[in-house]
């Protein structure tokens, strides 16, 4: 078996609190990712993925800190839990981030090209111009987008199109690792389409080793994903292949996800749809034992003191809660 | 491009605060109650000057401003003055021209203002871009070194410097823009003496200046050390270097304007600086002037700086319609 | 606004806004002894028990005159910078909010007077009255420096009106002096509270240009005019160093500590000017590694 693309162990972030107290957005979560893969991560807003993005992609700053964790990808090891900070090469080359809101990701007064340029220059030294922008011109044309950009502004593009750039900017140095944040989250459909066909183009032509997608948007990853992994409340609650975890989740909150989810398939149309009744927990005093139990229907007295066991492991299946270790067979969505 | 047409609406504006400019210098000083020629004769008169000079300044006078004329004629007149660059008599120093005055005086107090300027802008911006990018004790030491430097009104600097290096410990001369007894000329002993002159009043302004510059740009580069960009910018590997260009050139743009209004201001920025220092330029011209009275000169000096400031912002808005990117976006009707 | 957070700095100037006020305002209601105008010695003594700061070139206390002078500069700067707020807050609250034509009408008045600078107003409305009382330089100093208040304040209204809890109370039936009381200033009390500052410290310091260009309040004292008294009677080339330091002193102190006022309030309000401490324990990814120094030189 060959050695997973990304391997990541004990990541635990946490943001700086205005009066003292931390927040602890990433609390202990393991990841693992074969090559040529996607694995979306899943969950509501303030479940801490954004925060595992930044983690991952090693832009995390002021206020947020990485208080420990170590990240191997493909073979190479970092250890994020000293002061040094991680190496600048990492980012971009070997983890590459596709930020959120590419609008206001670009520089205003520096023409793509330019911003190209400089990012091969930072990595691969004394580099000729026209070099940097013949590699930026092929990756352009691979991809099928309009060789103008290369002289525009930012603002001389349309939101889809800058999306479009930056994805073609994040993966210039064909890094083993992509992170995406919410990628999808400010366009329409058919542009969301076009950026996940360009995804999967890139995965397939090897220009990236493999990605990671955080989202909240669950139908999405159903089409992209080839992994999935539902975080609640900072930690990890369930991982699994898309097929497997949407057909048969082994978690409450993932079942109950799948269940407020409006997807036009005619299964679906017979199930009634349900929200999650109540919140995401105050990530500075969460809830004590499985940080779920105050919202789940199955919920017993062992799940209010202690945390669930894990069952399984996150290279493969994973689930971590007290209902389904004393009921390993049962179907959730029957029960819900 | 509607560069034109941006360009015309400009000048069309600037020409009407012009307009504005020389109404206000022509009506606040009539606004004097009783006849102004009057007063000022008889102030000289008690200031000693002789009968029959006052006769002919009065005569003079009257018939200059015109004073039986009513007032519209008198802006006429005025006008027509102006458009010949003749700015009148000087009253207490006749029959030295205003602009005979003025022309001696101002190329002091551009030689001393800018240099100054100029070099404020390049150290103050360079430091306050490295304080906001590092961080931790270099910003917090620059940043209220530099606010109190550039809060502390200059005049007051000039004067802690002119008693430090004057007086305390006499390395400079006190005063003066050359020592007493010589005269200007092109001659290498006098440029010298010119200059260790030039140090003291220099100085004082340098220093304001920087700190003034360093605080703007701090805040401009934290503010924007916030944004998305900056935040991609790391994340695709770019080198500290490189992300502080990016965010010098987003923080920059108001800072340039700051520096082509500052040039603007050369002719009226100094003026207590140079009084401090008895420089010989238009602000101690101006004190010398308002102390006697002298009508004529104080409003000619106030037309030049109102002059010089708006043909400096006019020039730095069209300035700013060429280079900034978006500014021509907008003019162009995109997005 | 939530929980403000005050840092160091903003009760460091405060504190000393708070004492320079009190020496100003109360101080010479504590020493009354001390009379303004009164001789107590002769040409710039030195400091001395009976003259605390020496006395200036008419013989008079400078202590005492440090105390009143910086009573009538603080009057002026309050006085004009409250002027000066209101003006500009009323004319652009009314730009901003109205919008169309008045909006267009207010800004280009507001512009010109922008456009001319403020010391050529003031010295040409100061030499054109007789005699200038400290109410009358507080209000030209006021008329030449409101239009950038209004500016900014006009700004902050037009993004204001846009908001959702207009619309409702605008629905509710609210009529427009209502409206603007309670759904648009509140908004905006923030950026008022700040300009107001910077208007204060703007006023004391032009006051003081004014009185040394020989402008100042007749027949008063402020810190401008014993600055100008000290440079006419050549107290820094004899080297009595008590007639301008003092002064000096103050006048810095007031205007540094404002300034620092205003931009520590500016970080309250405005969350991305903070500056957040770096954990000792984690990685810091903002600074640069302390052996890679900062300019190279070598190109890109």
């Amino acid at each position: 078996m060959t050695a997973p693309l990304l391997r990541a162990r004990g990541l635990r972030a946490a943001y700086t609190g205005q009066r003292g107290a931390d927040i602890v957005a990433v609390d202990g979560v393991d990841l693992e990712l074969p090559a040529g893969q996607v694995l979306g991560i899943a969950g509501e807003s303030g479940c801490g993925k954004s925060t595992l993005a930044a983690v991952l992609s090693l832009t995390a700053r002021p206020p947020l800190s990485v208080l420990d964790g170590e990240l191997t990808v493909d073979g190479d090891r970092l250890d994020l839990s000293g002061d040094r900070p991680p190496p600048r090469t990492w980012r971009g080359s070997v983890v590459s981030l596709l930020p959120q809101g590419a609008m206001n990701s670009l520089s205003p007064t520096t023409r793509i090209g330019d911003l190209a340029v400089d990012v091969i220059r930072a990595h691969r030294g004394r580099t000729r111009r026209t070099d940097a922008l013949d590699r930026l011109a092929d990756r352009l044309d691979a991809l099928d987008l309009p060789r103008r950009v290369v002289d525009s502004y930012p603002h001389q593009l349309s939101g889809g199109m800058r999306q479009r750039v930056v994805t073609v900017l994040s993966t210039l140095l064909d890094p083993r690792l992509l992170i995406a944040d919410e990628p999808t989250s400010a366009l329409d459909v058919s542009t969301q389409r076009q950026l996940t066909e360009l995804l999967r183009e890139l995965l397939h032509r090897g220009l990236v080793g493999g990605i990671v997608f955080v989202t909240h948007d669950l139908p999405v990853l159903r089409a992209v994903a080839d992994r999935i992994a539902i975080m609640y409340a900072g930690r990890l609650v369930e991982v699994g292949d898309t097929a497997g975890l949407i057909d048969d989740p082994r978690h409450p909150y993932t079942a109950a996800l799948l269940a407020s989810v409006l997807v036009p398939e005619p299964a679906i149309r017979t199930r009634r749809i349900g929200g999650i009744a109540g919140a995401p927990p105050d990530l500075s005093a969460p809830p004590a034992g499985c940080r779920f139990h105050p919202r789940c229907s199955l919920a017993t007295d062992v799940c209010t003191r202690q945390e669930p066991p894990a069952l399984g492991t996150v290279a493969d299946r994973y689930a971590t809660c007290w209902w389904r270790a004393d009921h390993p067979d049962e179907d959730l969505e029957a029960r819900l | 491009m509607n560069l034109p047409r941006y360009l015309g609406r400009k000048a069309a504006w600037y020409l009407g605060a012009l307009l504005v400019a020389i109404l206000l210098n022509f009506l606040l000083p009539r606004l004097i109650p009783g006849n102004p020629v009057d007063t000022i004769v008889s102030s000289m008169s008690r200031g000693g000057v002789e009968g029959s000079q006052l006769r002919a300044i009065h005569a003079h006078y009257v018939h200059e401003f015109g004073l039986d004329k009513p007032l519209w004629q008198q802006f006429v007149l005025y006008l027509g003055h102006l458009a010949h660059g003749d700015l009148g008599v000087s009253f207490a120093q006749s029959p030295a021209t205003v602009q005979d005055l003025i022309g001696q005086a101002l190329p002091w107090s551009i030689a001393l203002q800018l240099p100054a300027i100029l070099i404020g802008w390049l150290v103050g911006n360079g430091l306050g871009a490295v304080a906001a990018y590092r961080g931790g004790w270099l910003d917090r030491g620059a940043f209220l070194g530099s606010l109190f430097t550039s809060s502390m009104p200059y005049y007051c600097v000039a004067i802690l410097l002119l008693y430090l290096l004057a007086v305390v410990v006499p390395v400079l001369p006190p005063s003066g823009g050359y020592s007493f007894g010589n005269t200007p000329e092109l001659s290498p002993a006098f440029v010298s003496d010119a200059l260790t002159h030039y140090w003291l009043p220099f100085l004082s302004l340098v220093v304001v200046f920087v700190g003034g510059q360093a605080v703007g740009m701090r805040s401009m580069a934290v503010y924007e050390l916030g944004s998305d960009y900056v935040n991609y910018d790391r994340g695709l590997g770019l080198r500290d270097r490189t992300i502080v260009r990016y965010i010098f050139r987003n923080a920059m743009l108001p800072q340039v304007t700051g520096l082509a209004l500052s040039i603007g201001t050369l002719v009226g920025g100094a003026l207590i600086t140079e009084i401090v220092f008895s420089y010989p330029g238009v602000g101690t011209l101006l004190f010398t002037a308002i102390s006697q009275n002298d009508y004529p000169v104080v409003t000619g000096l106030t037309l030049l700086i109102a002059v010089a400031v708006l043909v400096a912002n006019f020039c730095v808005e069209v300035a700013y319609g060429v280079i900034d990117p978006r500014i021509r976006a907008a003019n162009r009707g995109e997005r | 606004m939530g929980t403000a957070r005050f840092t160091g700095r903003f009760w460091l100037a405060a504190g000393i806004v708070a004492a320079v006020l009190l020496f100003g305002l109360v101080a010479p209601l504590v020493f009354r002894g001390h009379q303004v105008g009164a001789v107590v010695g002769g040409l710039y003594d030195h400091p001395s028990s009976r003259a605390w700061l020496g006395t200036d070139n008419l013989g008079h206390d400078v202590f005492t005159n440090l105390m009143y002078g910086t009573r009538t500069s603080l009057v002026i700067g309050l006085v004009a910078g409250a002027i000066a707020t209101g003006i500009g807050v009323v004319l652009g609250t009314l730009a901003g909010y109205r919008g169309g034509a008045v909006e267009e009408g207010l800004m280009g008045f507001t512009n010109v007077i922008l456009a001319i600078p403020s010391i050529v107003v003031l010295v040409l409305i100061s030499i054109a009255l007789g005699t200038r009382s400290t109410v009358t330089l507080a209000v030209v100093l006021a008329v030449t420096s409101w239009p950038w208040t209004a500016r900014a304040v006009r700004a902050q209204a037009a993004s204001v009106r846009a908001r959702e809890h207009l619309d409702v109370a605008r629905l509710s039936g609210a009529g427009t002096a209502s409206l603007i009381c309670y759904d648009v200033v509140p908004y905006m009390l923030s950026y008022i509270c700040m300009a107001f500052v910077l208007q204060v410290s703007g006023a004391v310091l032009n006051e003081a240009a004014l009185s040394m260009l020989g402008l100042g309040p007749s027949g008063g004292v402020s810190l401008g005019i014993m600055l100008h008294w000290a440079l006419a009677w050549e107290s820094v080339r004899t080297g009595a160093w008590w007639a301008f330091v003092p002064p000096t002193v103050l006048l810095t102190l007031l205007a540094f500590a404002l300034l620092m006022l205003q931009s520590s309030l500016d970080e309250v309000f405005n969350p991305r000017l903070r500056r957040y401490r770096r954990r000792r324990t984690a990685a810091p990814p903002v600074a640069l590694p302390d052996e890679r120094p900062v300019a190279e030189g070598a190109a890109e």
